[in-house]
């Protein structure tokens, strides 16, 4: 048999102290699609980084046609073949088409470009693939999934043997899906090897050949399509021994605090009903492309919320006209991305955290610093936030201490409803504990809590019910008791398990 | 304690004493003004007299009003190149309503209230519209002084009432009233700065002004009221020009806009937004108001004076970015 067009073997990578990749092996056959899935943290955009030579491994061999390469830079990845579709798209939305398809490598007669040559070319290329887009128009102008389609043509421009495609399907539409998958299967037949990142278990058992599994950086299986089962992938995937610290159900619940009523999108008959109680942490469970970060931000007032459905706050119908107003109706909103939009970086942990309530830290539009001082000192104290001093800026915090400090600014403000998303990212286990227990106390205090996290584990630990979402409805909503990692990752990822949760 | 120690210990306290120094900015200037004061005061007899610095304090008055509303603004992440024109056109309008029969106060609210529409104005093409600050500025910088040279067809406006000029003769306790306003302009906005509720938004908006919307603050509001604010006080600037010269003059400050941005910014606010004090400001305006006149006295032709004062402002900004490197 002949040596396999790319093989990985033994393949290792360290950030700092956290593994990401240990000793992972894969290999890739000519005409191929190969599956690469896990969890959120599993290691697999580790893998394609080192692939497309973003990053370097600490240990381990790539062989292309039996021959070992290193892969250092990304211009050595596309010399040997290998182009790579990132989630991302890396477009200039101005150019047009063709000038996206060659970027850089347009042809020119004497510095000049030859516009008539790269369209020519660049129709030659869409038009082999079966693919039909205008090549002169700028890429800004077209949907998100025929975006997808002129990244694709860039990869094929370049020659490439091998394709990596992360997630190439979580922004397009069933049809776009239907147009990417037949361009797979014509690219297969000519003999590329495609690596295919997916969360979708129903759209990786229809394109792919084998599946490899990644858990924690590790390998933990790599099957032919036709010899496995979804339940056995999903199974592989979330496998570990949890380490759960249970919450205490809470025992007394009070009334609706927050309710979505209502069908989601477009006549479609979607469901989409939640409802949060006072006294209760409801986590909310979804793949990417799921929209649950745009349910919680329709909650919040930071958006409309989708078409026929409508917002409860306490029990009355309500049209949010923005953050400040939700604010004023006691809801916070504690973002996930804790540098872009949660911290002032450069400014002090007390400025951070007065922010909310600049105005009860006022009198007569003086902020009176010694209390504000003195309240940023008792949240640090009862967050357990590590701090330099109270004037040192929030830039130089760690992870997990910025985190804690985005915690307690929202709380400053002392709102009767929370919709927290992704508190734990980046975050080291102790601090993650801390916030852990923080969000129950929340709880245990009479505030309902909504919860947003990709890390099932989390969700187990603190919610009282979790609810899953997919594809803008919510596909279960089920007492944390009863639910389990594969349930969970079965409705998420729809592969046919038809569970209804008690209180759907 | 060993030599070898002791030098240790010197030259760290020594580096953390200089980072203190080049860090606190208006520490930094007031001893860079001293030194300019004592060294003039020997290399020239004229410029340690009361007549010089009372021409000082009154040519740069002017702009260290401006620079109290172009701070607010730079540290909200936002800026404004109109200062100038609105200055003139405050002034060509103040003197048009008075040669037209309007009272004195009626004549100045009127200029007053003319330089805050402009900056509402302003406020509402960048924050509403999103139109970028420099290109919605430079539109009215050009509006403005257009406006001013039609209505008075270039010519300066003389022979204004004489109780009008009182604003800029007047003198409290030996010191222009000019400065006396500048001054109090200086400490009132330093200190909203520092401890205002209202104020104190600017700086989480210039710092990170996503964040900032997502705590819960009015962003559009306050930028926008950041703008007016910078045309009020450009506007005020251009009145109390208009007693000074006892006209109205619509090619008065001419390219003051700039001046005022890098005083700004030798006083320590950043383009960037979200860093400044209205002090260092003040401070960034006398110092440089200090280089010219004593350039102006050690007979140093005034086309030097602009290489010094744009060398000045690149290498303080060069100095920040070198020291702030090397935290990193």
């Amino acid at each position: 048999m002949a040596a396999p067009l790319l093989e990985l073997s033994g393949i290792t990578k360290w950030y700092g102290t956290t593994r990401a990749l240990g000793d992972v092996d894969f290999d890739l056959r000519q005409g191929e699609v190969h599956a690469l899935v896990g969890e959120n943290g599993a290691g697999k955009s580790t893998l394609l980084a080192i692939l497309s030579g973003v990053v370097a491994p600490d240990k381990g061999t790539i062989n292309i046609d039996g021959r070992a390469v290193t892969i250092n830079e990304p211009s050595k990845a596309q010399a040997l073949g290998i182009s790579t579709v990132f989630q991302e798209l890396s477009l200039a939305g101005a150019l047009t088409v063709a000038e996206n398809v060659f970027v850089g490598r347009a042809p020119t007669a004497c510095g000049i470009i030859r516009w008539s040559e790269l369209r020519r070319r660049t129709q030659q290329i869409l038009s082999a693939f079966g693919i039909e887009i205008d090549v002169d128009r700028p890429v800004d102008r077209l949907p998100a999934g025929t975006r997808q389609l002129v990244e694709i043509a860039k990869a094929l421009s370049l020659d490439a043997r091998i394709l990596l495609l992360d997630e190439p399907t979580s922004a397009l539409t069933s049809n776009e899906v239907a147009a990417l998958f037949a361009i797979i299967a014509r690219l297969k037949s000519r003999g590329m090897g495609i690596v295919y990142v997916s969360h979708h278990m129903a759209e990786v058992f229809r394109i792919a050949d084998r599946v490899t599994v990644l858990r924690d950086g590790e390998r933990m299986t790599t099957r032919a399509v036709a010899e496995t089962s979804i339940d056995d992938v999903v199974r592989a995937m979330v496998g570990r021994k949890l380490e759960i610290f249970t919450a205490e159900a809470t025992l007394v619940q009070g009334p609706v605090a927050l309710a979505v009523r209502g069908n989601g999108a477009e006549g479609k008959s979607r469901h989409l009903e939640l409802e949060i109680r006072f006294g209760e942490v409801v986590g909310l469970a979804g793949l990417m492309g799921s929209r649950r970060s745009e349910l919680a931000r329709s909650l919040v007032g930071l958006r409309q919320p989708s078409g026929g459905t409508a917002i409860e706050v306490k029990g009355r119908p309500t049209r949010l006209r923005g953050l400040r107003d939700a604010m004023a109706r006691g809801i916070a909103y504690v973002p996930d991305d804790r540098k872009a939009e949660g911290l002032f970086l450069s400014m002090s942990v007390t400025d951070n955290f007065v922010v909310t309530a600049l105005r009860s830290f006022a009198r007569l539009g003086w902020i009176e610093r010694a209390a504000a001082t003195a309240a940023a000192g008792r949240a640090v104290e009862r967050f357990r936030i590590r701090v330099p001093s109270l004037e040192a800026a929030a830039g130089k915090l760690s992870g997990g201490n910025q985190q804690k400090l985005m915690l307690s600014k929202w709380l400053a403000s002392d709102p009767a409803i929370v919709v927290i998303d992704e508190p734990t990212r980046g975050v080291d286990v102790e601090a993650k504990g801390e916030i852990h227990k923080e969000i129950r106390r929340l709880a245990a205090a009479g505030e309902a809590v909504l919860l947003i996290s990709s890390d099932l584990p989390e969700l187990f630990a603190i919610s009282d019910r979790i609810v899953v979402m997919r594809e803008g409805q919510i596909v279960g909503d089920l007492p944390t008791p009863s639910a389990t990692e594969e349930i969970v990752m079965a409705l998420a990822s729809g592969t046919g398990h038809k569970l209804e949760g008690e209180a759907a | 304690m060993s030599v070898d120690e002791v030098g240790r210990w010197s030259s760290r306290v020594g580096s953390r004493v200089f980072r203190r120094f080049v860090e606190t900015r208006e520490l930094m200037l007031l001893v860079l003004i001293v030194a300019i004061i004592v060294g003039m005061s020997l290399a020239s007899p004229v410029f340690l007299s009361l007549a010089n610095f009372h021409a000082i304090a009154i040519g740069m008055a002017p702009t260290v009003i401006i620079a109290v509303g172009m701070t607010v603004l730079l540290v909200s992440g936002g800026f404004d190149l109109s200062v100038g024109s609105v200055l003139a056109l405050a002034s060509t309008v103040t003197a048009l309503l008075l040669l037209s029969g309007a009272s004195i106060p009626l004549a100045i609210l009127g200029a007053l209230a003319l330089g805050a529409v402009i900056g509402l104005a302003n406020g509402i093409v960048v924050t509403r519209i999103g139109v970028n600050p420099l290109v919605a500025t430079l539109g009215s910088m050009s509006i403005a002084r257009g406006i001013a040279l039609v209505l008075t067809e270039g010519f300066s406006l003389i022979n204004l009432p004489p109780a009008f000029g009182w604003a800029g003769r007047a003198e409290i306790l030996g010191v222009p009233f000019l400065l006396w306003t500048a001054l109090a302009l200086v400490v009132v906005f330093d200190l909203a700065m520092r401890h205002g509720s209202f104020f104190r938004q600017l700086y989480y908006i210039g710092s990170n002004e996503k964040a900032a919307r997502l705590s819960g603050l009015a962003v559009d509001r306050v930028r926008t009221l950041a703008y007016m604010l910078s045309g009020l006080l450009a506007a005020l600037a251009g009145v109390l020009l208009a007693s000074r010269l006892m006209s109205g003059t619509p090619t008065a400050g001419n390219a003051l806009e700039l001046q005022v941005l890098a005083a700004a910014v030798i006083g320590g606010a950043s383009l960037r937004g979200g860093e400044g004090t209205v002090l260092g400001a003040f401070l960034g305006v006398v110092f440089v108001a200090l280089i010219n006149n004593a350039m102006t006295m050690l007979a140093v032709s005034i086309y030097w004076q602009m290489i010094v004062t744009g060398a000045v402002l690149v290498v303080a900004v060069a100095l920040d970015m070198l020291v702030r490197r090397r935290d990193d």
